[in-house]
């Protein structure tokens, strides 16, 4: 079945100063719904560029977006109605959080929408309880952790109830605890159909996380495909001063040696691998 | 953070309805600054005290320190209005310096406790409701009484740029430290005109970032946001309205007098 694609871009050009130089330099796309999608690439690349163009913040002065189909419409209504489908997740939680109080933060979005104060006060209520900001809900937002205002950051967009969430390095800064209390809401929010495009540069997360993986250099995309495809590529890799995984490496380092068959599937993931390993040890047994 | 912010979000009186908090304190100080009656101010700075320490839980230290702060201010311009320098000595006091006396009288002394006592009391109301009302939970009690939105929006913004940008100078602060940036007094001018210029450029940069992050969910030109609502408790009204008919007669018996 051809479906049309949740969002599309086409030949994109974007420039922030007076196209000296391109953050996105004829950069196409197309993105399926419910994928999660991995945009890697060195700094600068024009991963957060690409995303502020998906939300409509950035208007590519050359090229196309389309969402679900349908152009996108830079009119104050067209963006309005955009902005309520796309919600994106700056990497700064800082730059995102406006009021000192969360409860009103979190209920900012949801209130534009046109929502009445009861029913945005139910989903508040709801967001609040689902990504466990209950024990911090009272505290002003300049006394929360970097974990815990990232957790806000993201029910501010969650609650819009949007199609595509949009991640910006949501690891960014965070400790190992925090990292995976993020990965665990963002897990959840697949699982509840969002499309989500998250930027990373965590290789090991990205190849167990990801439906596809994006891999952007100099404002084009340079591969786009499976996260095995794209990571069994090493000359793409080496381009966008990106490492294998360290599951893939092991594993070829294991065939190589021959403790383990080549024509094994490869692994995603550290359990895969150790299970592959198990079984080895129960053959010689 | 801010030691009264900090102050304000652990005080025990925190959740009480932030309108109720607001009138008393109003309703005390307006009492407070028409009466200027010794026995008013006397008993709001004690019951204003037992509200602040006992009920909301700040530490007595705290709450001294912070009264003492003003007190200095206060007696320092209140010796103007007690201390006279005369030819003639008043009845209060008098020190004789050469041919002149360094005198006051018992009517301008009388004055001078009155003014420091009301005023004292009157910082004791709005102590009061700086140390037991977030902030955000004032704005939202102003947005009640019809302020302007445009003020209460950016009274809002501001008192969150204000934590931002504190994090941010400490942290350069901090940087220019350890590089020796404040060795000694030229050192520091210079260090302290570079932090004031990326302070304003951080500023900008981050304004423009938030005003991003404000469009991106369909901000339109009006902050529109929900506040918690603690709802009113009526023995709470009571006694609110018991002490102010209190403070009303007593204000009354004052001018009366």
């Amino acid at each position: 079945m051809n479906e049309t694609p949740i969002l599309k871009a086409e030949n994109l050009y974007y420039t922030y100063d007076n196209e000296k130089s391109h953050s996105l330099n004829g950069f196409s796309l197309e993105i399926s719904q419910g994928k999660k999608v991995a945009f890697m690439g060195a700094n600068g690349s024009g991963k957060s560029t690409f995303f502020l163009c998906c939300n409509g913040i950035n208007r590519p002065y050359k090229g196309t977006l389309y969402y679900r189909g349908k152009p996108y419409d830079y009119s104050r209504k067209g963006l309005l109605e955009l902005r309520s489908k796309v919600g994106i997740i700056f990497q700064d939680p800082d730059s995102q959080l406006f009021s000192a109080s969360v409860y009103q933060e979190i209920s900012f979005g949801i209130l534009n929408l046109g929502v009445s104060a009861e029913e945005a006060q139910k989903e508040v209520e709801q967001v609040i309880e689902k990504l466990e900001i209950t024990p911090f809900r009272h505290k002003p937002t300049h006394a929360l952790s970097g974990g815990q205002k990232k957790q806000v950051s993201i029910a501010d967009i969650l609650v819009m109830h949007p199609d595509i969430i949009i991640l910006d390095e949501p690891a960014a800064a965070l400790d190992p605890k925090h990292t995976v209390l993020v990965n665990k809401i963002v897990n959840q929010l697949t699982q509840d159909g969002i499309t989500v495009l998250m930027s990373t540069h965590d290789v090991n997360y990205a190849l167990e996380w990801a439906d596809e993986i994006v891999l952007l250099h100099k404002g084009q995309v340079l591969m786009h495909g499976s996260p095995l495809d794209v990571f069994t590529n090493k000359e793409m890799l080496e381009q966008t001063n990106l490492e294998q995984p360290a599951v893939l490496q092991l594993f070829e380092s294991l065939c190589k040696k021959g403790i383990l068959d080549a024509s094994l599937p490869l692994p995603r993931n550290l359990s895969t691998l150790e299970g592959y390993i198990e079984n080895i040890h129960t053959i010689s047994k | 953070m801010i030691t009264i912010d900090m102050l304000c979000y652990y005080s025990k009186l925190r959740y009480m309805n932030a309108m109720e908090k607001f009138t008393y304190a109003m309703l005390t100080l307006l009492f407070c600054v028409v009466s200027r009656s010794l026995v008013l101010a006397i008993l709001v700075l004690i019951v204003n005290g037992i509200l602040t320490v006992n009920k909301g839980g700040i530490p007595f230290s705290r709450y001294r320190h912070y009264l003492t702060i003003p007190l200095a201010f206060l007696i320092l311009s209140t010796l103007a209005v007690i201390v006279n320098i005369s030819r003639t000595p008043l009845d209060a006091f008098a020190f004789q310096i050469g041919s002149y006396y360094l005198t006051g009288s018992y009517a301008s002394l009388y004055k001078g406790i009155q003014m420091i006592l009301t005023a004292l009391a009157s910082v004791s109301c709005l102590y009061f409701l700086s140390f037991n009302t977030p902030m955000t939970d004032i704005l939202s009690v102003l947005k009640k009484l019809h302020c302007p939105d445009l003020l209460v929006e950016l009274m809002l913004l501001i008192y969150r740029y204000i934590f931002l940008l504190l994090d941010i100078s400490f942290s350069i602060s901090v940087s220019q430290d350890c590089r020796l940036g404040n060795r000694d007094f030229r050192t520091s001018m210079k260090s302290f005109g570079a932090m004031a210029s990326v302070l304003l450029i951080r500023a900008m940069a981050k304004s423009g970032a938030l005003y991003d992050a404000m469009e991106a969910r369909c901000y339109d030109g009006r902050l529109l946001v929900l506040d918690e609502q603690y709802s009113p408790k009526s023995r709470e009204i009571f006694w609110i309205a018991f002490f102010e008919i209190l403070l009303l007669i007593l204000t009354i018996w004052s001018k009366l007098r």
